[in-house]
């Protein structure tokens, strides 16, 4: 009897084991992209995805375009996308929704978009480096590049406030954070702001003592 | 049994703690307006939108087009060549100035009286450009283009007559402007922006002798009598080569500055 006792302790003591290890299995699901999904309350995907519909909707329905395109018999403005800055306390990266715009841009026709920064950079480069290795005929040419009137720039800024109610074992957090990104179409020539637009984000991100 | 107690009531006052945190009252009762799980347009809407509203504006683009074609059709000469150029031109026509503009006529606001038009941008923060720069107004007698106006940093400059088109009247007609700018803020006392102006306008207009007098005025005024001093002296020296024909308003402005450039350099030597 007490044999058998020993030996159901010796076994349930790795079945306990084995299953736990089971539960703590990695699992991957390939999921929407355009799902709502908020772990920690942080800036996210979604964030990101809201930021860059309301910008798409909001520069691709402005009017600056028809002006433009009035002044200049039916032309899509050139547009060269400048800095867009990050003044949140968090580690943000704008480039996602400035990506959005930029294919919006693009997709939608509406805008020519001229390539800037390091990319405008390589292109160079590779042009460069045509003159001294390409067949004539197929050389890039230099001097060609289309002059952007327009500059889009932005910033998003943050605001956060925060408070813990105490008890002696837990606690609840209660946190708002506040995002607001701008951004601005500028006249390279007459400094004029043509279009701006914005959005802002408001979450409320609470934590209950023990998951209460 | 003491200690079972002893237990009990520890348990239960963790768990009124416990639960005192959590009920403390929450300081946010708004309801959210985005669910976990929901899903996030993500602008392909506002895109097809923009798509369509482009295709339009790509039909204006061919008005552009034909606008071309027939401004081409119909010019001669140097209307012609202005036109492959971009470039408005004395005696265009309407077509011809949209071509050579760019535009169609949303572009413009006409006002037409008796054998006259005027075409002024509808846009005056969007002006339409030719080649040369932005168009501020173009007038019209008889169908031909008599006058226009490019909207430059020192104002309108106009152009009536076929030299002021060229580029030596370009260059002319922006430097008569940047030295009146420059006169003006001499006489406010921004000398350093005066002396900026003159310069600029020295490079446009090289063979001008007054331009050195002014700027010999200005540095003497600022207090740089070793710089006047030899502006003085490069003025006069310049006078002397040119060999002054002694007639009209222009010489009398010229005999008053040298006389008192002589003087200066006269003043500026002795203080040396």
């Amino acid at each position: 009897m007490k044999f058998n006792k020993a030996w159901s302790v010796w076994l349930a003591v790795p079945l306990i084991a084995m299953s736990a290890a089971a539960c703590s299995k990695t699992n991957v699901s390939r999921i929407d992209p355009g799902s709502v999904t908020d772990l920690s309350g942080r800036w996210n995907d979604t964030d990101s995805r809201l930021v860059a519909a309301q910008l798409i909707d909001q520069s691709l329905n402005g009017a600056w375009l028809d002006r433009y395109a009035d002044a200049n018999g039916g032309a899509a403005p050139p547009v060269i996308v400048g800095e867009f800055r990050n003044r949140s306390s968090e580690h943000i990266p704008v480039r996602t929704f400035v990506g959005d715009l930029e294919n919006a841009f693009v997709n939608s026709g509406a805008v020519t978009l001229v390539a800037g920064g390091d990319e405008r950079d390589e292109v160079r480069d590779e042009r460069e480096d045509q003159q001294y290795n390409a067949r004539a005929g197929t050389r890039a040419g230099l001097g060609q590049e289309l002059g952007a009137r327009y500059m889009l720039q932005g910033e998003l800024q943050s605001i956060e406030d925060e408070e813990t109610s105490r008890g002696v074992v837990g606690s609840r957090k209660e946190k708002i954070v506040f995002y607001q990104v701008d951004a601005r179409m500028v006249d390279l020539e007459s400094n004029v702001v043509v279009w701006a637009g914005q959005h802002k984000i408001k979450k409320y991100i609470e934590r209950p003592p023990l998951g209460l | 049994m003491d200690e079972r107690m002893k237990i009990f009531g520890a348990a239960l006052l963790v768990g009124a703690l416990t639960l005192s945190g959590g009920c403390a009252k929450k300081h946010v009762n708004e309801q959210p307006i985005i669910e976990q799980g929901e899903r996030v347009d993500d602008g392909s809407y506002a895109v097809a939108e923009a798509r369509d509203r482009a295709e339009e504006r790509q039909r204006q683009a061919a008005d552009q087009r034909d606008i071309e074609a027939e401004a081409l059709a119909t010019c001669e000469g140097d209307v012609c060549d202005a036109v492959v150029r971009d470039e408005v031109w004395l005696g265009m026509n309407e077509t011809q100035v949209l071509a050579a503009t760019g535009t169609t006529e949303a572009a413009w606001n006409m006002r037409r009286s008796g054998g006259s038009t005027v075409m002024t941008p509808r846009d005056a923060s969007m002006m339409p450009s030719d080649a040369v720069g932005a168009v501020a107004m173009v007038q019209l007698a008889a169908g031909a283009v008599s006058r226009y106006g490019y909207q430059e940093s020192q104002g309108v400059r106009l152009v009536s007559s076929p030299d002021q088109a060229t580029t030596e009247g370009r260059a002319a007609e922006m430097a008569e402007a940047l030295l009146r700018e420059g006169d003006e803020l001499a006489a406010a006392g921004r000398l350093e922006a005066a002396l900026d102006r003159y310069d600029r306008a020295s490079i446009l207009a090289p063979d001008d002798p007054l331009i050195d007098y002014r700027v010999a005025s200005v540095l003497d005024k600022a207090l740089r009598p070793l710089e006047a001093l030899i502006q003085y002296e490069l003025f006069l020296h310049r006078l002397d080569l040119e060999r002054i024909e002694a007639r009209g308003e222009a010489s009398a402005r010229l005999a008053e500055a040298i006389a008192l450039a002589q003087q200066r350099i006269v003043v500026l030597e002795r203080n040396r």
